[in-house]
């Protein structure tokens, strides 16, 4: 055994680098208390620390302390997106003025960034129900504190609370999930699942299957309130206004990314049977349909996410259901059960990530210098603020998923691939959805460009050059992917191998 | 009807019993308390499973630390803000048609369902030792995950609990 975990810990490095670079922090920010900066540097330079060690991860998946956990080019690809997003969010928040009336314990702040980065990372390569339940906590606490870090603001500690609320039961049902399915196959681990399904166990027929099929229910529950899948999204959107934006970013972006890595590691391994290799269609275990609920949630999801949405007045709180929907557009890519829909799946990971991120930043930096996230003080941007106004069309334009942005050929091959499956009736109810999400991006840039000022006032909103300059760096892959897209595609396409037993 | 199930069923409808009394208790300071007798339960059905570790481990942590931190909390915050703690109920009928069908449900699947049972318990003498075995072995990476999730959950109730520069110049 000591063996086994010395050569595990070789392939362990850029989560032992974030696991130390989170305690590095902590003794830091309580060795230097004023120079609260500096542990934000600390945290930064960790994670770079931990992403450039994550290309000479192996390309052939290894399944590492004793099966606990995998590492494979599935997870490698979404570790990128998550510590690139958790370097993001550090830099987006030395600018945070929100964060600077919070007097003096920012550097707390970026010590707890470490530990959810480092839960997240922990997440996408968990193989065992054991470590899939410890990750997810992990996240889970660590942003309950974030989400509420703004301890002066009303909202703030409102958010906070209702996550908490939300978080301590949907963890309770999934653990019992979980429970069910250790009873059911006596293991806890995902190959070891698939073992005893595939071995004809008595679970896969009558009443076990049935109560089989009730564990998953309630691990999605599980699964569904982090990504917030209707109808367990009820948290989203008091928490993604309350907490801090740059929270609320890394939430939307990086949350839902780990979630979703772990999501489908779950499904496609506990409960795979086998790939037509010429068309890169899974097959689950027969009867087990978790397909089909995928499907329902994800209509539910995009719809209710998207309509609601309309009737928002604060920026932050469309961006809130707007996410809703995007987790329900995702979710189709997981339900076609293809290689096609994974790397999807992974690419629209990529372009999201620089909508949503741009998007944000945007709102954050109005916030601060209007003290308003409603979207009628938007009105006359247009003019006093031309840069700003043109990268915010630009995320909004891309998140609705129209060309010449990156968002479009996300949605794009997203669809595709779900066509690609059948499933022509979800595809439709995508691209209705799209429709739908125009009306209300539509709305802030109408006024933004077609509203004047409430009391004329022309005067130019003026914002830093870094400020700009971030900006300009966010509209520039926005425009770019759409057209050079392959690169990306192509590392997606590699990336699909998840895993698998006995393959 | 052998002495194990006897003391089976009396622990089982202990921790029930008292869980039920926990839920529907409108005052914070009963549910606290019945919610020691549920503990008691799980710990002797630990017991009866032959986990001497986890039912004292059970017992202490949760009897002896949170359940009294939990009693001298609420004692203490009723003194200090002068409210009586109670819990309400909302929307009660709705929640009891949902709540019912899902636990008819469960209890339907869970009854007739084949589960994965072992016929007779591993013939140990400790589990002391075997724990903690495994917890360096087999469970290495979830026992060192847990270590971290422990620090920052402290670290966050020190920051939440913290009073704020403003907090201090009021009082």
């Amino acid at each position: 055994m000591p063996d086994i975990i010395f050569q595990s810990t070789k392939h362990f490095w850029p989560e032992i680098t974030l696991a130390l670079t989170f305690i590095a922090a902590m003794i830091f920010e309580f060795a230097t208390k004023k120079r609260t900066t500096g542990t934000g540097i600390l945290v930064l330079l960790g994670l770079a620390a931990a992403l450039v060690q994550l290309p000479s991860a192996p390309s052939e998946p290894v399944s590492i302390f004793g099966g606990m956990y995998a590492i494979d080019p599935f997870s490698t690809f979404f570790k990128y997106v998550i510590i690139v997003t958790g370097m993001v969010v550090v830099l987006f928040s030395f600018q945070s003025q929100e964060l600077k009336k919070e007097s003096g314990h920012t550097g707390e702040y970026y010590c707890f960034i470490a530990a959810v980065t480092f839960g997240m990372v922990l997440m996408t390569g968990s193989s065992n129900l054991v470590m899939i339940y410890l990750s997810i906590e992990l996240v889970s606490i660590t942003s309950y504190i974030l989400a509420g870090f703004s301890k002066s603001l009303r909202r703030s500690s409102e958010a906070a609370l209702k996550y908490v609320i939300f978080g301590a039961l949907s963890s309770g049902i999934m653990l019992y999930g979980m429970s069910l399915i250790f009873g059911l196959t006596g293991t806890l681990d995902l190959s070891g699942i698939r073992t005893a399904l595939a071995s004809g166990h008595a679970v896969t027929t009558g009443w076990s299957f049935a109560a089989l099929m009730a564990a998953i229910v309630l691990m999605l529950a599980g699964f569904g309130y982090k990504v917030s899948v209707v109808p367990f999204h009820f948290w989203t959107p008091d928490v993604y206004e309350g907490a801090p934006i740059t929270i609320t970013a890394f939430l939307a972006v990086a949350s839902k990314a780990a979630v979703f890595a772990v999501m489908i590691r779950f499904f496609y391994v506990a409960f795979f049977d086998n790939m037509l290799a010429s068309t890169g269609v899974y097959s689950s275990f027969r009867n087990v349909d978790w397909s089909m609920i995928l499907a329902v949630l994800s209509v539910l999801t995009m719809t209710l996410g998207n309509f609601v949405a309309i009737w928002q007045d604060n920026l932050k709180r469309m961006l809130a259901y707007s996410s809703i929907a995007h987790a329900g557009y995702m979710l189709m890519g997981v339900v076609v059960m293809s290689n096609f829909g994974l790397s999807a799946i992974m690419l629209y990971f990529v372009m999201y990530f620089f909508m949503n991120l741009g998007a944000f930043y945007v709102v954050m930096v109005i916030a601060d210098k209007i003290g308003s996230e409603n979207i009628d003080d938007y009105r006359g941007f247009g003019k006093r603020a031309p840069i700003i106004s043109v990268g915010l069309s630009i995320f909004l334009i891309s998140l609705t998923g129209l060309p010449p942005t990156a968002g479009f050929v996300g949605k794009l091959f997203l669809f595709s691939s779900v066509m690609a499956s059948q499933f022509i009736w979800l595809a439709i109810v995508g691209v209705l959805n799209s429709v739908v999400s125009l009306y209300y991006y539509a709305r802030v840039l109408k006024n933004m460009y077609l509203r004047e000022a409430p009391d004329g006032d022309e005067s130019p909103i003026v914002f830093s050059k870094v400020t700009s300059a971030v900006v300009i760096l966010f509209i520039i892959p926005n425009i770019l992917l759409c057209f050079f897209y392959q690169p990306v595609l192509t590392f997606a396409q590699r990336s699909i191998a998840i895993l698998l037993p006995g393959l | 009807m052998s002495y194990t199930d006897a003391f089976f069923y009396f622990f089982a409808a202990l921790t029930v019993g008292s869980a039920l009394v926990v839920t529907f208790s409108r005052s914070v300071i009963y549910a606290a308390f019945a919610l020691l007798f549920t503990f008691l339960g799980v710990a002797g059905l630990y017991v009866l499973l032959q986990a001497d570790f986890l039912a004292v481990a059970q017992i202490m942590v949760y009897v002896g630390g949170i359940l009294i931190l939990l009693l001298f909390g609420v004692m203490l915050t009723t003194r200090v803000t002068n409210a009586e703690i109670t819990t309400g109920t909302v929307q009660g009928l709705p929640a009891t048609v949902v709540v019912g069908i899902l636990l008819g449900t469960l209890i339907l699947l869970v009854s007739r369902a084949t589960w994965n049972v072992q016929e007779s318990l591993p013939d140990v003498t400790g589990t002391t030792t075997e724990i903690g075995e495994r917890l360096l072995t087999t469970f290495l990476l979830p026992f060192e995950i847990a270590g971290i999730l422990l620090l920052v959950a402290i670290m966050g109730a020190a920051m939440i609990a913290r009073s704020t520069d403003k907090t201090k110049e009021a009082a």
